[in-house]
């Protein structure tokens, strides 16, 4: 505590007696004691070389300077690299998700569909055969449905005066031309007829062919019709697990329909899932190969399919990560009746550094869209905030959800009955670019991004000789029964196994971090200047004594105006500028007390003159070495 | 003190011996190691003890050669790339879809132009194999074979007669059709034969090409008659619709609206307009879903089969050549818009029945052209023209190398690939043997001796999409009654019967996810990289920097080199005043370089030169060139004396 006030006095001592040395004499002797190796020579050359050395040194420092901000900037643009690597390892066996292509049994379903069904036949009717009269099934049709969204038939024969046919409307009104009469795919379109305000706004959706716009039609109606079901009541009319999952072994560990996992995926009803790892750990799988994979026999019962919801036969299957949603729809392949699908997997893993190397999101918490698929426990991923983001948008702009995806809390689906707009709203947004662009920007990929990489080969199964007693054994094992209630078109065999390399994982790491910074800038500046951190140092000292000097002379200035004024103003002759370069430039020039008076007329104050200036710190321990003698340095400037 | 020393001293004392104005080179060596930034020189010099010295000496060279040696690798590694992986999800453009159909001209147009060469293709099968039906099924017309001979001669057969050899009879074959057994001079060319041992079976099948004169020939024998006619009827078949004008080409094969029944893209419906047509040789019309000229590329901004393309083909196969194509379906492939769809060679089938959804994951990679690798931006630094009207590619690129072979040497161009400036397609009325020179020039092309492959380099850029093909059944047992009669009606312009379900085929292409992943090459090392490698390793041995290289080239060579000059020049001038002045030859001529009569002491300031002539002391040895002191290298003592007054006085 006694230095502060120590330091304080010798301070103001310095304040009140004036720096003792100029600048000139600090910048030399800086020059001749920095460690750089630049300024050194600067200083000891012939005038020249002494110009063009400091052309040199101002050179290297400002490509020093440049250099380290091409670094710096380098750094700070969080680059990364990344590290394959690749192998076999023991891993976790991915989850696996079924589905079947149709959602429901038909059988189970058919008392929900008749109305629709009926009206769907009637039409496809008159579509293909319009010259039949069809009034008398008409009638028994419940034309609500048909009402509330109609199909059109577009007669495009006269391109100017398109004329807009509904399909059962005009069948009432026997005076005008039946509806299409001669008219075929090229002439007419069909187009589905959406309106919203009670019928006042209405939109034609066109389609090239009957073909999509029944198909598009139907599933707009049966989205209808489930959405007023109870989920309950929806899993039960799906495909049961002990009806689908005929057998199942993994590995060498049989397993059955119990240990899989069941969802209900409103595309496909009924989903399972294999390993999915909520409840208990995951299971692993230590060897390659067929052998050391999971197997499965389904049964995909394809006589009992919607027959105008699922044109397309065969089980859904995906793969994905433990305690992620599948979302079989995106992501899913096909697996084809009748055959053995082989499936071997690689696991393509990439790990990313996250902020602010890359755009990416750890675990989803920093997305401004709420997660609805959360009710699932499973973890973030960009097909659920994007699902989640379109469930948003219908909300906002319909005011109900759409039946393919969760519903937030206190909100209820689309129907016809409670909400007459919807099917026109819904397409609208369907199709609407500003909406998928919001989503997509909004959205954040996942920073663990991983894909599994299948290479399918198929073949057929049973084979005719076998065929038999596999069906019998597999009908006796599910039915009970000694006929066979299986059947070619619905039996699909499946191998998921790892291949010889199962996992490629490709990891970010920093591509600079702070040694490879520091290294760089010690490099670039050693390289120019032979410099060290210390001699930056060295300079900041350097720059405090100049502030110094410049705070002394700035108060032994205000002194001087000070007395100026209170006194008469100085008369002896100013201090010649040749004399001023002679007491910096000589070295030999010792501020001697004795006869000062041509030098100390340098400094302002003739009053005061007696206090010579503070020569720098005598750093002897950074001198090379011990100079002969003093005459010698003055010998030196004198040539 | 004897009179020299005093001068020398005052020399010595007005004449400082600053560095490059060193006497000689030891002196400069040793100003130099004393004076240098570096650290090992220092200690050379100021080390006591010989073996020490000696170590400081070895210590410093091998410093030295340390820095050279890792320089030399930072430079010679210098032009290597490092590699960063990328994943962007966003909006991504849908890839140009070409969709050809297996068979590239309907039989019922093309027919009257391939009738004899079938007749003969038929006949040739039954007298070889005995089989006499080859009809498609609905054409089952009887046509007697014996009528078909008898009027015309066969004009195919008789051009590249068809062969059989017969393993026992080495160097003769039987041409089945005249039955005369021929000597069979020439190579015979086995196909394959090289790679694979084909097992020894009685009968091999082959052809017999030969140039003009008759005289050189070279026969394919195939291991198996398929082989043998499918490649033999190729030939002919190439041969006959090089003939054939485009436009009346483009009308014999199927038009869009045929070959698509429904097309729906990214929840909209699409039509035959929204595909453009592109023509193939042996595919025939093929149509290109997304590559319209002056129109945006489409793009999907959701994944999932129902934001892709999904279409519905329609696939005659009674309009099949049984000869040409074996296999039913159509061939779908993927590419960049400015790409040159090679639907031959990197083709996707798609079966009939099934609906067959190709998931796509956009893999793009970017590779640094040179110096970095052999790659090349846009083709135009290879020495080969493009004749297709698409980006540069390696593929186009070999093909390309090898029509401009064909044309030159066969003088006409092959039929599959596109025609160059000034060139025909060949046939048999203008080139009667290109055949056989497309053959030699083929088994050239494929041994490398045309340098087609050296040649060509691949591209730095390109997209590639990872497809994950999985089938399914279409349409299911419940919905195949009404989905092909809507089908029906839909497809009314085109045919009047009723669709079959194996007339049909359902492809969906879509991103599976909208990931992009993108693999970009960049420079692993700058310059300023490099340079700070430099100065880590100039510091980390030796405490150098680019100042004291600039101090070594000064004193080694510039100050060396004006010493030696120095030397050299007073050697000269003594030379030459010894032949001025040849009658002193009592006087040493050492002794007399070094006297210097004109010298006359005074108190002005000497020169170098006048330094150095002196005479040296009677008695006095010549001292040792004493450690030179550069005065300005040292620190100066400007400030030696710390003035007392700043210091705090000892008692306030």
């Amino acid at each position: 505590m006694l230095r502060v006030p120590k330091f304080l006095l010798k301070g103001l001592h310095r304040l009140q007696k004036g720096p003792g040395y100029t600048y000139k004499e600090l910048l030399v002797w800086y020059c001749n004691n920095t460690n750089t190796h630049g300024p050194k020579r600067i200083i000891c050359e012939g005038p020249k070389k002494k110009a063009m050395w400091f052309v040199i040194t101002l050179l290297f420092a400002g490509l020093v300077c440049w250099q380290w901000a091409v670094f710096i900037q380098t750094y700070l643009s969080w680059e990364v690299s990344v590290s394959l690597s690749m192998g076999f390892r023991t891993m976790d066996f991915p989850a696996v998700t079924i589905c079947n292509s149709s959602p429901f049994q038909y059988s189970k379903v058919k008392h929900l569909l008749k109305d629709l069904d009926e009206l769907m036949e009637a039409l496809l009717d008159r579509i293909l055969a319009p010259e039949i009269s069809h009034t008398n099934t008409t009638r028994t049709l419940n034309l609500t449905i048909w009402n509330h969204t109609p199909l059109v038939l577009i007669d495009e024969r006269d391109p100017h005066h398109p004329v807009v046919l509904d399909l059962f409307q005009c069948s009432h009104n026997d005076s005008s031309p039946a509806p299409g009469s001669a008219c075929t795919a090229q002439e007419c379109k069909v187009a589905m007829r959406l309106c919203s305000f009670n019928g006042t706004l209405c939109t034609f959706r066109n389609f090239t062919s009957a073909t999509q716009a029944v198909t598009e039609w139907y599933i707009l109606q049966a989205t209808n019709i489930f959405s007023q079901v109870r989920r309950q009541e929806l899993v039960e009319l799906g495909y049961p697990g002990e009806r689908m999952i005929l057998a199942c072994l993994f590995g060498t560990e049989p397993c059955s329909y119990r240990n899989f996992t069941s969802i209900f995926y409103p595309d496909y009803g009924n989903c399972y899932i294999f390993n999915w790892g909520m409840m208990e750990k995951a299971l692993p799988s230590a060897n390659p190969g067929a052998e050391f994979g999971l197997k499965l026999i389904l049964d995909i019962g394809q006589e009992d399919y919607v027959p105008f919801l699922a044109s397309t036969a065969g089980a859904r299957l995906m793969l994905h990560e433990q305690k992620t949603y599948p979302f079989i729809r995106e992501e899913g392949i096909y697996a084809m009746a009748g055959t053995e699908t082989s499936i071997g997997v690689m696991v393509d893993r990439l790990q990313r550094k996250g902020e602010p190397y890359s755009p990416c999101t750890m675990n989803g918490s920093d997305v401004a869209i709420q997660n609805l698929y959360n009710n699932f426990t499973t973890t973030y991923s960009i097909q659920a905030c994007l699902h989640s983001c379109f469930q948003d948008h219908m909300i906002r702009n319909c005011s109900c959800g759409h039946y393919l995806y969760p519903l937030p809390p206190g909100k209820k689906y689309c129907n016809n009955q409670d909400f007459p707009d919807w099917a026109h709203c819904y397409l609208k947004l369907q199709v609407s670019v500003a909406q998928r662009e919001t989503c997509i920007s909004m959205c954040k990929e996942s920073c663990n991004d991983t894909q599994y990489k299948m290479t399918l080969s198929m073949a057929d199964w049973p084979s005719e000789a076998s065929e038999d007693w596999i069906f019998h054994v597999l009908s006796q094992e599910r039915d009970q029964s000694t006929n066979i209630t299986l059947s070619r078109k619905g039996i699909v065999k499946l191998n998921i196994y790892f291949q010889e390399f199962n996992y490629r994982t490709i990891e970010e790491s920093p591509a600079n971090n702070i040694v490879w910074l520091l290294s760089n800038l010690g490099g670039q500046f050693g390289f120019w200047m032979g410099g060290s951190v210390l001699c930056l140092i060295e300079f900041g000292e350097i720059i405090i004594d100049f502030v110094w000097i410049t705070i002394i002379k700035m108060v032994a200035f205000c002194k001087s105006l000070r007395r100026r004024r209170a006194q008469a103003p100085y008369t002896g002759p100013p201090p010649t500028v040749a004399e001023l370069v002679e007491a910096h430039t000589n070295f030999g020039f010792q501020p001697d007390t004795a006869n000062h008076s041509a030098h100390t007329e340098a400094y302002s104050d003739q009053q005061t003159l007696p206090i010579p200036g503070t020569p720098p710190p005598n750093y002897d321990s950074l001198r090379l070495q011990p100079l002969d003698t003093i005459e010698s340095d003055s010998e030196g400037e004198a040539i | 003190m004897a009179p020299g020393e005093k001068i020398k001293a005052k020399i010595r004392k007005n004449l400082p011996v600053r560095g490059p104005q060193a006497p000689t080179i030891k002196d400069l060596m040793q100003w130099y190691c004393l004076n240098t930034n570096t650290h090992g020189c220092r200690r050379i010099v100021v080390s006591r003890g010989r073996l020490r010295r000696l170590l400081w000496i070895l210590f410093t060279l091998t410093a030295v050669a340390l820095i050279l040696w890792q320089c030399a690798l930072l430079v010679i590694s210098f032009y290597t790339v490092s590699v960063s992986i990328k994943v962007h999800f966003r909006k991504l453009d849908f890839p140009a879809v070409t969709i050809c159909n297996m068979n590239p001209y309907k039989r019922s147009a093309v027919g009257y132009l391939l009738a004899d060469l079938d007749k003969e293709t038929n006949s040739a099968l039954e007298s070889l194999y005995g089989f006499s039906e080859a009809k498609p099924r609905e054409r089952r017309e009887t046509r007697s074979r014996s009528s078909a001979w008898e009027g015309t001669t066969p004009r195919f057969l008789n051009l590249i007669p068809l062969l059989v050899f017969n393993k026992d009879e080495k160097g003769k074959a039987r041409d089945f059709f005249t039955g005369r057994k021929r000597k069979i001079s020439g190579n015979i060319i086995h196909k394959a034969s090289n790679v694979m041992h084909v097992q020894d079976s009685k009968k091999l099948v082959g052809f017999q090409l030969c140039s003009n004169d008759t005289s050189d020939c070279a026969t394919y024998t195939f291991s198996s008659g398929l082989n043998a006619i499918q490649e033999w009827y190729k030939l002919h078949y190439m041969n006959i619709m090089a003939q054939v004008p485009l436009e009346k080409k483009v009308n014999m094969s199927y038009s869009a609206e045929e070959l698509l029944v429904t097309c729906f893209f990214d929840g909209v419906s699409c039509d035959a307009r929204n595909f453009t047509l592109f023509h193939h040789p042996m595919y025939g019309n093929c149509y290109t879903f997304n590559n319209q000229e002056n129109a945006t590329t489409l793009s999907t901004s959701m994944g999932g089969s129902e934001y892709g393309l999904q279409v519905i083909l329609y696939i005659n196969e009674n309009e099949y050549n049984p000869y040409l194509v074996s296999s039913t379906g159509a061939k779908v492939l993927i590419h960049q818009q400015d790409e040159y769809p090679f639907i031959e060679d990197v083709g996707t089938e798609i079966e009939t029945a099934m609906s067959t959804s190709i998931g796509m994951h956009l893999t793009e990679s970017f590779r640094l052209s040179e110096p970095y690798s052999q790659c090349t931006e846009d083709g135009s630094d290879v020495p080969v023209t493009n004749i297709y009207n698409a980006a540069y590619s390696l593929q186009i690129c070999l093909y390309s190398c090898f029509q401009t072979k064909m044309v030159e040497t066969c003088g006409c161009a092959q039929y599959s690939q596109p025609l160059p400036p000034a060139a025909n397609y060949c046939n048999y009325q203008q080139h009667p043997n290109w055949m056989y020179c497309y053959y030699q020039l083929y088994q050239a092309f494929v041994q490398e001796k045309l340098g087609c492959q050296s040649v060509c380099r691949e591209t730095c850029s390109f997209k590639e999409w990872t497809l994950t093909t999985s089938l399914a059944q279409w349409p299911s047992e419940v919905s195949e009654k009404w989905l092909l009669n809507v089908l029906t009606w839909d497809q009314g312009q085109q045919i009047n019967t009723k669709l079959n379900k194996t007339d049909l085929a359902k492809l969906l292409i879509f991103y599976k996810d909208l990931n992009q992943r993108s693999i970009v090459e960049s420079p692993a090392n700058s310059i300023e990289m490099l340079l700070s490698n430099f100065g880590g390793q100039l510091g980390l041995w030796m405490s150098c920097s680019v100042v004291c290289v600039i101090e070594i080239i000064e004193v080694f060579f510039i100050d060396s080199l004006s010493i030696i000059a120095r030397h050299q020049w007073q050697k000269a001038k003594e030379w030459w005043a010894r032949r001025q002045a040849p009658s002193s030859p009592e006087v040493h001529p050492r002794q007399r370089g070094q006297d210097n009569p004109a010298l006359d002491i005074d108190d002005d300031l000497p020169t170098f030169t006048s330094a150095m002539r002196l005479p040296p002391g009677p008695g006095a040895q010549v001292p040792g060139t004493p450690p030179p002191r550069y005065n300005t290298l040292r620190l100066e003592r400007a400030f030696s004396t710390q003035l007392t007054d700043t210091q705090l006085p000892s008692e306030p």
